[in-house]
């Protein structure tokens, strides 16, 4: 009989945005990888032979190994020297997409916000979660983190526009 | 649609780069044993062992959509009826016969044994319908041929897979219990008459799945 792991499909559908919040956990790419496969296994060896996991479960396992890994001493160096050009999200989402010139002022707008709102809005928009999963996952309040995602919608509104006119003036400044 | 809202269409539109193949494969060899505990069929497979398994339980009902697997059960029980009767009958005979021959030779161990009377498991049934016949009789009367049989194949079933939960190991490390459900069959094959019989046998199995505490 030809079958495959249920876990390859669940990872198919929420691999990137796990990804994607590991990287923005992590700040590093390589280590973001090293943290969601770290987070990933532990709750699919728990939770997995149910066929469905709640991406909740992982989502808040990589937020938690962060933290666990941030505060020994290599890994906290390693964060110290991370550069500020290496901003997660940057190499976080498809590259064709800034072909289209208002989609990359959205996602240069997104990667300025504080982290504490980029992680609300990283995980109620990829990850589609609830804001009591949010709460949960990050340990907050309910309204701390539905107030986190209200600022951070205000600013991505004021910002897109700057972004878009900086890019276009940037440009003509370049021609 | 509010401006947030807009706002909010546009972020979904942003989809986030998919993890490398490699990395998949690091996951696959990361989650060993564990990754492989659920699974569910590919497409093309047949729909009715994916609803097996896919749903990791039996439903009876499943069966019953199934004549043809009903008429080989069916007949598969016919024919090992006709088997066993047919050995039956021919043990029978061989005993009886040698039963007759040392008869005379034989020493009661207690009184109250009546050695001119078989045993109760040699005792014909008169009312069998293959009584007092003979092999070819038998052989017509069943529709089985007696000889020409192919070695039988053997093949194993996963029906279903039951999580029973975390339990700790003597070394005191937790594992998760998982119970496997198999049918095993047997197929014994005649190709000169084209007759088939299959046996069908239950059989679990279990495995332990050692888990990391967190």
């Amino acid at each position: 009989m030809n079958t495959e792991p249920i876990w390859k499909s669940w990872f198919a559908r929420h691999g990137a945005k796990l990804l994607m919040f590991a990287r923005q956990q992590s700040r590093r790419p390589e280590e973001a990888e090293d943290l969601l496969q770290e987070a990933f296994v532990r709750i699919w060896r728990l939770y997995g032979h149910t066929g469905e996991v709640a991406p909740g479960l992982v989502y808040r396992a990589i937020r938690r190994l962060a933290i666990d890994w941030a505060r020994s001493i290599d890994r906290r160096q390693a964060r110290e020297q991370r550069v500020a050009l290496d901003s997660p999200l940057s190499f976080s989402f498809d590259r064709t997409l800034e072909q289209d010139e208002r989609k990359h002022a959205l996602m240069r707008a997104v990667e300025r916000l504080p982290d504490q709102q980029k992680e609300v809005v990283t995980l109620k928009i990829w990850g589609e979660l609830t804001f009591d999963e949010i709460a949960r996952t990050l340990d907050e309040s309910l309204n701390t983190v539905a107030s986190r995602y209200r600022y951070a919608l205000q600013k991505l509104k004021e910002w897109v526009p700057e972004e878009m006119e900086g890019k276009t003036s940037g440009s003509s400044s370049a021609s | 649609m509010n401006e947030f809202e807009k706002l909010e269409a546009e972020l979904r539109e942003l989809q986030p780069s998919e993890p490398s193949a490699e990395f998949a494969s690091r996951l696959e060899s990361a989650l060993g044993e564990a990754g492989n505990v659920a699974v569910r069929c590919l497409p093309d497979e047949a729909e009715e062992e994916c609803t097996v398994k896919d749903k990791m339980e039996v439903n009876p009902t499943h069966f019953l959509r199934f004549p043809r697997l009903l008429a080989i059960g069916g007949l598969s029980g016919l024919g090992l009826a006709a088997i066993w009767a047919f050995f039956f009958y021919i043990s029978g005979n061989i005993l009886s016969d040698e039963s007759d021959a040392s008869r005379a030779n034989v020493t009661p161990i207690a009184g109250n044994i009546d050695v001119g009377q078989p045993l109760a498991s040699l005792v014909e049934d008169v009312d069998s319908p293959i009584h007092g016949l003979s092999l070819e009789q038998i052989q017509d009367v069943s529709v089985m041929p007696v000889n020409g049989w192919l070695d039988p194949q053997s093949n194993e079933r996963l029906l279903r897979m039951v999580d029973e939960g975390v339990f700790q190991q003597p070394s005191g490390f937790p594992a998760r219990r998982v119970r496997h459900f198999f049918m095993d069959e047997t197929l014994w094959s005649h190709p000169a008459s084209d007759t088939r019989v299959l046996s069908t046998t239950p059989r679990e199995e279990v495995i332990l799945i050692e888990l990391e505490t967190y």
